[in-house]
């Protein structure tokens, strides 16, 4: 209908467009035809849909109000005419207008018509909403920009992408960073330049890449190096990548440097192996009492766990002299500080980490082993010196023993000839008894005699059953005031022949549990020892009563002893006075002191040399019940 | 425990011949007999033969060839020499040995002329 109106001059080129029910059809393209003044002379189903318009309405309407007033303003629709015209075709992507005043992005192919004389007649104009595909493409390519960006700016890892047949395609800062190449140097290298020269020449690039072609993926942890040559310990994915019909478009790489995470767990498994050398080292100490084996082993376990060439031991004051900067102390034993020597490693590369702290600990289990083995040495001195102390004491034991047996023996084997010569003096004496012989009194000084060298022989025993601690002890209830008065009475002759008189202080009765006999040689003793060393001085005896205990003492004011010697008198065979006229064996305090602690009681001595000398004797009163109570 | 017609008889048991002549010589001052022997066993010899047997035995402890105790077990295990009663003279002063040879009496040596008279003529009493 609408080209009715159009001229017939126009009417080949509608002819030509008698394509019209098809373009009518057509909903995704606006399509239209615009005289050369810009007159829309036709309309389609697309235009109308795309553009907002129906035919009545734009159909006679100028083709400008399709675009911006900016570009209207311009004269920007015109410019295309213009050069349409001219070129034949015009081609442009922009924003076009809809009736609603909306915009869209517009594909706009606006092509002259002409008829057989090259007069131009029109243009038809096809436009495209590309409004959608836009939006997808402005998406696309922010996500690749953001993932550019992001690859790009990731550091710490290599990511890059290979060529199918192993050229690189892309290159990161990460790859940058780790590789040291650029991307211009890098890209369109084979993918083999990073790895080991070795590896490089047995195809291992090769292998990985159709691995990874043939899985999807290949993963390993290797050797790879740097532009500079030197290596670094990668842990390297790469994946192979294909496009929609499954074909091989590429790989990406992804690398790592793995050197810190290896060096790390190098140095523990070094660290416990060190350990462990250590360990074993100390248990060998611990079983190997020589010194010389502990420290051989410890060179060798410092060379097995460090590989050092020279590991060896210097001692301190070594003739050779050797220079000990470096080595590491073993220190002595004695506790000086000071160092018995050095364990000295030498080794390329230099020890370092924890190699040297190693050293030390091994350097330490030898200082230990040296300090046992010194502990040991002391050890066993200690136990010679106690085995030849121990050996000369049961030597002198055994003297004693030997001696005391041979005294015991010695006093039976006396008493035999004493025997028959006592019987034989008494027979003599009853014969002549009452003759006025003068060889009576004679006779009685010869029994005398014998008496007391019977007493001797007796003491002789008492001594060594003393010594050997078979004192026995008869006790029974008597009154020691009236036995004290007894042996005193029997004193007063040879007190009197001494010119020591006696003076004495008794209670009436002091009644006790002792062995008589025992206490009374005690009596005995101590007051024969007071005339003996009274110097002719007055002796005093005093008995003192308690309730449960009696106090004698016995003073003279004699010779005395030394104030240091007082203790001794009561050793066996002591005797402090040297003065040879004084009878008797010393061995009278002895036994004294073994009846007095056998009844329980202290014997002590006071004296001063040229001062006389005070026996102080305790008992209990009842012995045997005390040592009852003692024992229980 | 006198023994009849023993006739004043001692006899003495010592290995020292000094102590038994000793001991000897003053018993005889005494008006005793005194048989001697050296050890046990010539102690038992003789008393299987001579006659009258002695009213009492001075027995010494320590002898050779037998001693004093096992003198006595010999001397208790004969019927015909139980009854002789027995004095111990021993350099030992040991109480418990008399305890165990059924002495009648002991006497530790040095002996004392007075006290050995006064224990011998008890047992020679009325004889």
């Amino acid at each position: 209908m609408e080209s009715g109106r159009v001229s017939s001059s126009v009417n080949p080129l509608l002819a030509m467009l008698d394509l019209r029910a098809i373009t009518d059809s057509i909903r995704d393209y606006a399509i239209f035809v615009i005289d050369p003044q810009g007159i829309v002379l036709t309309w389609n189903t697309g235009a109308q849909r795309i553009k907002g318009y129906s035919a009545s309405e734009i159909i006679g309407q100028s083709f400008t109000r399709f675009y911006g007033e900016k570009e209207r303003a311009s004269g920007h629709p015109f410019e295309l005419l213009a050069q349409a015209a001219r070129d034949g075709r015009v081609e442009e992507e922009a924003w076009r207008f809809r009736k609603d005043g909306t915009k869209f992005w517009a594909d706009v192919v606006i092509s002259a018509l002409r008829d057989e004389t090259g007069q131009l007649r029109g243009f038809v104009k096809v436009t495209r909403d590309l409004s959608d595909r836009r939006k997808v493409e402005e998406q696309l390519r922010q996500s690749e920009e953001r993932m550019r960006l992001m690859v790009g700016s990731v550091k710490d890892y290599a990511l890059f992408m290979l060529e199918p047949d192993g050229r690189v395609a892309t290159w990161n800062t990460g790859a940058e960073a780790l590789k040291g190449y650029t991307a211009d140097e890098i890209i369109g290298e084979h993918v083999s330049r990073f790895y080991p020269p070795e590896e490089a020449r047995g195809g291992k690039a090769e292998r990985e890449l159709a691995q990874a072609a043939a899985e999807g993926r290949f993963e390993e942890e290797g050797w790879r190096v740097r532009k500079d040559g030197s290596r670094f310990w990668a842990s390297v994915v790469l994946s192979a990548v294909r496009n929609a019909e499954g074909t091989l478009v590429g790989f990406t790489k992804v690398t790592r440097d793995m050197s810190e995470r290896k060096r790390v767990q190098e140095q523990l498994a070094d660290r416990a192996r060190q350990q462990l050398a250590v360990a074993a080292l100390g248990v060998y100490a611990l079983r190997t009492p020589e010194l010389k084996l502990v420290m051989e082993q410890a060179i060798r376990a410092v060379r097995e766990t460090l590989g050092g060439r020279d590991v060896g031991i210097i001692v301190a004051g070594d003739r050779h002299g050797r220079d000990s900067a470096g080595g590491f102390p073993i220190h002595a034993a004695d506790g000086s500080g000071k160092a018995y020597g050095w364990l000295v490693v030498s080794r390329d590369p230099p020890l370092a980490g924890d190699e040297p702290s190693f050293v030390q600990s091994v350097a330490n289990v030898v200082a230990t082993a040296l300090a046992r083995a010194h502990f040991e040495e002391q050890l066993r001195a200690a136990e010679r010196t106690t085995v030849v102390e121990r050996n000369r004491l049961l030597q002198a034991e055994q003297a004693l023993r030997e001696r005391d047996d041979f005294i015991s023996v010695a006093a039976h084997e006396l008493r035999t000839p004493l025997t028959a010569l006592q019987l034989k003096l008494q027979g003599l004496e009853r014969t002549i008894q009452g003759s006025g012989s003068p060889a009576q009194a004679r006779l009685e000084g010869a029994l005398r005699q014998t008496r007391r060298l019977a007493q001797l022989v007796d003491r002789l025993l008492d001594v060594t059953r003393v010594a050997q601690t078979r004192l026995e002890m008869a006790r029974e209830r008597f009154d020691l005031a009236s036995l004290l008065r007894q042996v005193v009475d029997d004193f007063r002759e040879p007190a009197a022949h001494a010119h020591s008189p006696l003076h004495v202080e008794v209670p009436e009765q002091v009644e006790g549990i002792w062995d008589r006999l025992r206490i009374e040689q005690v009596l005995v003793n101590v007051l024969s020892n007071a005339v003996k060393y009274g110097a002719g001085q007055p002796i005093s005896v005093r008995l003192e009563a308690e309730e449960d205990r009696v106090r004698l003492t016995v003073a003279d004011k004699g010779i005395g002893i030394a104030e240091e010697d007082t203790a001794r008198v009561f050793e066996r065979f002591q005797r402090a006075a040297p003065i040879r006229h004084y009878s008797g064996m010393g061995l009278g305090l002895y036994i004294t002191k073994h009846i007095v602690e056998g009844h329980g009681g202290t014997i002590a001595l006071t004296s001063r040399r040229g001062e006389g000398a005070t026996f102080t004797i305790e008992l209990p009163r009842f012995a045997a019940a005390a040592q009852e109570q003692a024992r229980a | 425990m006198t023994s009849t017609r023993c006739d004043r008889t001692i006899l003495i048991v010592d290995d020292d011949d000094d102590v038994r002549n000793a001991v000897a010589e003053v018993l005889e001052d005494g008006n005793y007999k005194a048989l001697r022997a050296s050890n046990g066993e010539a102690a038992l010899e003789q008393l299987r033969t001579v006659r009258p047997q002695p009213c009492v035995i001075l027995l010494d402890m320590m002898m050779p060839v037998m001693d004093g105790s096992q003198f006595r077990a010999r001397q208790q295990s004969d019927e015909a020499l139980r009854q002789i009663p027995v004095v111990v003279l021993s350099a030992h002063a040991d109480a418990t040995s008399s305890t165990n040879m059924a002495a009648v009496a002991f006497l530790k040596k040095p002996v004392d002329l007075g006290e050995l008279l006064q224990i011998v003529e008890r047992y020679c009493e009325g004889d």
